[in-house]
């Protein structure tokens, strides 16, 4: 007994040692975590700063990698990073609130909370003296980073939304089977009664599947919020761009709630018609996200309309099984063709999401001069590129990534990026986006039109030579069909949750999301009477009166970004 | 429920003079299919989760998985393991865990003891200080400017210290306690006992069931938590846990499906793994440490059990 009370008093001894061990060792751990610093050849002060970032970032390694050294030894600057885990809002709320302000901040949606706890430097003035790369990026476009009209300041270096972009990839509109068209002999794809004949004709010869499961002519994803996936097909197919849940009058620029436009209440009909002849999938609006991708892998939906990040687990779960004649080519659908498929109206550079510096910082303009290297071409390049001689090379004048370090970043991506760096700062810097090239000619990323061929199947091949195109962007109307919108894209108005519209806009889409499926899902018969029942409970909870508080957004931004 | 069921059923045909009735062996039957059935619809999730986690996850996306894989892989596992930081986290999590359960069962155990004893005048004023802490917390950002005020943060400390005081486990130990006969104690008194013998001699030993089942809420609460980490320690990646790092892995893989950034990405996603099976292959790591601790502490919760059917 006696030994065995030693034996306890000797363990809770060496335990509180331990914790005694543990609590005094920590407090040299945090400063020792910051003095990584490189020898700084030119002469710079090398520094540390601190840098929180709302979006997660797990390959990030202290910019030990290859790129990082680069950065580290041409700007004598080290972030000591921490990204967000979970839901950002709470820690940048902490972070505003205790007045521990890091030194650069990435609060994206959030940046307001550090506005009105004074947490952040109005960087107009900075960006003016000490930053001559992120001035000639943004050019004119510097009125969209403004914060609002009453407080017209800059307070983040936009570095989401990529400057200047052309979208090189169709990955939206409507998609049929490459087996579904080839049996139909590629007629022209263009109107929801084209896309209807191709999928009826086929359907009626094959019926069933070669397991005996029945063929679907047609299917939607409505689970939860991809309820928007269906909703949004309301604009697409009535020559809308995305503008959120408004259709933006590009004269008058007057908001107005989309399903309250009459064209699209043919469209929502087609749908019912859809339904009516069997060609829609029945359980559209009750399937589940992952029933919806197992119907697709298992090839027996002949037609989709939805965008590929929705639809493409189940397509790669074809492509591993061969299947490739039941995957997926994308048509510019539209109710008929005095409309435009939309897909490639841009939404253009709309300052967004950016880089903070805080008013705590240790050097602000050291700060500014860190980012304006990154937002240099050469900070790009490197980035995207990495460096040269040991990820890409320059053949007469071409820039191209050496094969194996391709090969690498295909079959080992996370451990290449923690070692490499690509693409890690991409959202530090002021960037363009894909289809821009440099200035010796090259592409500034690394995701360009010829780069799309390598990827596509023999069956995705026969079908766009069938209709004598390189890419699906070429059967689509291209940007320079479009004039760019005054205001950007609608949906990048960030608002406030208590704004009156934002309150208003959710009852309404209780209703909408209540009728939408009960019209389509109707009697043919039946369906005016719904949509009319549907349009009268919009106007008695006040669709009118949203309009008219979003129209004042829209009105808003368009005075903000043209103030000079 | 289920083993007080079937002791009231297994009491009463002893009653009978072991001889069983119809009615005995109808109910018998309904308690074994009522009981299988709890159990197939406890383990079949889990079984389920572990089939995905084993099953590769473009052959994931075709459904209809159950509790086979249908194409055996370890390559969700591997991905997860990849990442770095997940060692250091693991001794974290451990040491977290082992610190903070046996610390907490000490000082929850002490607190107990004093405040089960009539002949201290503060208890009541005490027990509803520590009851107020149940239903009122102090919030998110004063907790965080309290531990930042007492240099908590970037510390291991963070993790135990305020936990060490819980409310609802001294809570359980103290009626434990209160359920023991006090005359115990008077006599250790009596043979020259001095509190902190009759505490560490007399009281602990016969605690052992109540200190099992808060050993287990502290212990779970321990290595499930990653919030702390993230709040007070997350800049410093000696101090990680693995919970934490888990959690990453689990928002990268997520955010890179959706945000494909470079073309050769598309080649990627291809290879790479779905963030379902990720997410399916974390619950199954992190649920094995605790199913390999339960079966040992166990032991304790069935002697509670009959131990406290005898004394009543």
């Amino acid at each position: 007994m006696k030994s065995g009370n030693k034996k306890i008093v000797a363990s809770v001894l060496s335990l509180v040692m331990i914790t005694a061990l543990v609590g005094c060792s920590n407090p040299f751990a945090t400063d020792s975590s910051g003095d990584h610093l490189p020898d700084s050849g030119d002469g710079k002060q090398p520094i540390t700063f601190t840098y929180f970032s709302e979006d997660s970032s797990t390959n990030w390694n202290n910019m030990n990698d290859e790129v990082g050294k680069v950065i580290k030894e041409k700007t004598g600057v080290t972030l000591s990073a921490e990204f967000a885990v979970g839901d950002p809002v709470q820690k940048l709320s902490l972070i505003a609130a205790t007045g521990n302000y890091p030194d650069l901040i990435a609060a994206k949606a959030d940046v307001g909370k550090l506005v009105d706890a004074g947490a952040i430097l109005d960087l107009t003035d900075l960006i003016n003296e000490h930053a001559p790369n992120i001035k000639k990026m943004l050019g004119d476009k510097i009125v969209r980073t403004k914060y609002s009209l009453d407080d017209q300041a800059i307070y983040a270096v936009p570095t989401w939304s990529a400057v200047d972009e052309k979208k090189i990839r169709a990955d939206a509109g409507f998609e049929l089977q490459h087996r579904v068209v080839k049996e139909a002999g590629y007629p022209e794809i263009r109107t929801v009664q084209d896309y209807e004949k191709v999928i009826q004709s086929y359907l009626s010869k094959h019926p069933v599947d070669e397991n005996g499961n029945k063929n679907i002519g047609m299917s939607l994803n409505a689970d939860d919020w991809h309820m928007y996936q269906v909703t949004n097909l309301g604009f697409q197919t009535t020559g809308g761009p995305d503008d959120g849940e408004y259709y933006i009058d590009q004269k008058t620029h007057q908001a107005t709630y989309h399903f309250r436009r009459p064209e699209e209440k043919e469209f929502f009909r087609w749908l019912n018609h859809m339904n009516a002849i069997g060609l829609l999938d029945p359980e559209s609006f009750v399937q589940k996200t992952d029933q919806f991708k197992a119907k697709v892998a298992s090839g027996r939906i002949l037609g989709l309309a939805d965008p590929e990040w929705d639809y493409g687990d189940g397509q790669n779960a074809l492509r591993a099984a061969s299947k490739f004649d039941q995957t997926y080519g994308h048509y510019p659908v539209t109710m008929s063709k005095e409309y435009k498929d939309t897909s490639f109206w841009l939404a253009g550079f709309d300052g967004g999401y950016g880089i903070s510096i805080s008013s705590t910082c240790k050097d602000p303009v050291l700060a500014i001069k860190f980012l304006d290297f990154l937002a240099s071409e050469e900070g790009q390049v490197l980035n995207n590129w990495g460096i040269e001689g040991k990820h890409y090379t320059v053949k007469n004048g071409k820039r191209s990534f050496i094969p194996e370090v391709q090969e690498r970043a295909n079959n080992d991506s996370a451990a290449f990026q923690k070692e490499a760096g690509l693409g890690l700062y991409w959202n530090m810097m002021v960037h363009y986006g894909d289809g821009i090239k440099d200035s010796t000619g090259n592409y500034f990323t690394r995701n360009y039109p010829e780069l799309l061929s390598l990827n596509y199947s023999n069956a995705e091949k026969e079908t766009l030579k069938a209709y004598k195109a390189k890419h699906w962007k070429d059967l689509f109307p291209t940007e320079e069909d479009f004039q760019p919108r005054a205001y950007g894209a609608a949906y990048t108005i960030s608002l406030p949750n208590d704004d009156p519209s934002m309150i208003l806009g959710a009852k309404m889409k209780d209703i909408t999301w209540k009728y939408i499926p009960e019209a389509v899902m109707s009697k043919p018969e039946d369906f005016d009477r719904i949509w009319d029942a549907y349009m009268a409970e919009l106007e008695k909870d006040g669709v009118q009166e949203m309009e008219k508080i979003y129209t004042q957004h829209i009105q808003d931004r368009i005075k903000l970004w043209s103030a000079q | 429920m289920g083993t007080a069921n079937s002791t009231t059923s297994a009491s009463r045909s002893k009653n009978k003079l072991h001889t069983k009735s119809i009615q005995d062996r109808i109910l018998e039957v309904i308690v074994y299919v009522s009981m299988i059935l709890v159990t197939v619809l406890t383990l079949y999730p889990f079984l389920n989760v572990l089939a995905i986690s084993l099953n590769d996850s473009v052959d994931t996306v075709r459904g209809g998985i159950t509790i086979w894989p249908r194409e055996f892989t370890l390559k969700n596992y591997d991905l997860i393991f990849t990442y770095k930081g997940l060692i250091t986290g693991f001794q974290n999590s451990v040491l977290r865990t082992v610190i903070g359960t046996v610390l907490g069962l000490l000082s929850g155990s002490m607190l107990a003891f004093v405040l089960a004893r009539n002949d201290f005048g503060g208890r009541r004023w005490i027990s509803m200080f520590l009851a107020i802490t149940m239903y009122v917390s102090g919030g998110m950002i004063p907790g965080f400017i309290l531990m930042k005020d007492l240099h908590l943060i970037n510390t291991f400390a963070v993790y135990v210290l305020p936990g060490l005081v819980s409310a609802f486990n001294i809570f359980v130990i103290r009626s434990f306690i209160d359920g023991l006969p006090y005359a115990l104690q008077e006599s250790a008194k009596l043979d020259g006992a001095n509190d902190f013998v009759i505490y560490w001699r007399v009281i602990l030993p016969l605690c052992k069931p109540a200190l099992a089942t808060v050993a287990l809420f502290l212990a779970v609460g321990q290595w499930n938590s990653w919030f702390d980490t993230y709040l007070f320690n997350g800049s410093n990646e000696t101090l990680t846990t693995l919970q934490y790092e888990l959690m990453k892995i689990l928002q990268s893989t997520t955010t890179s499906a959706t945000n494909s950034q470079d073309a050769s990405n598309m080649a990627e996603r291809m290879a790479q793994v779905s963030p379902e099976s990720v997410k399916m292959a974390i619950t199954i790591i992190v649920t094995i440490p605790i199913l390999i601790v339960y079966p040992f502490l166990q032991k304790y919760f069935v002697k509670g059990m009959t131990l406290g059917a005898v004394k009543s």
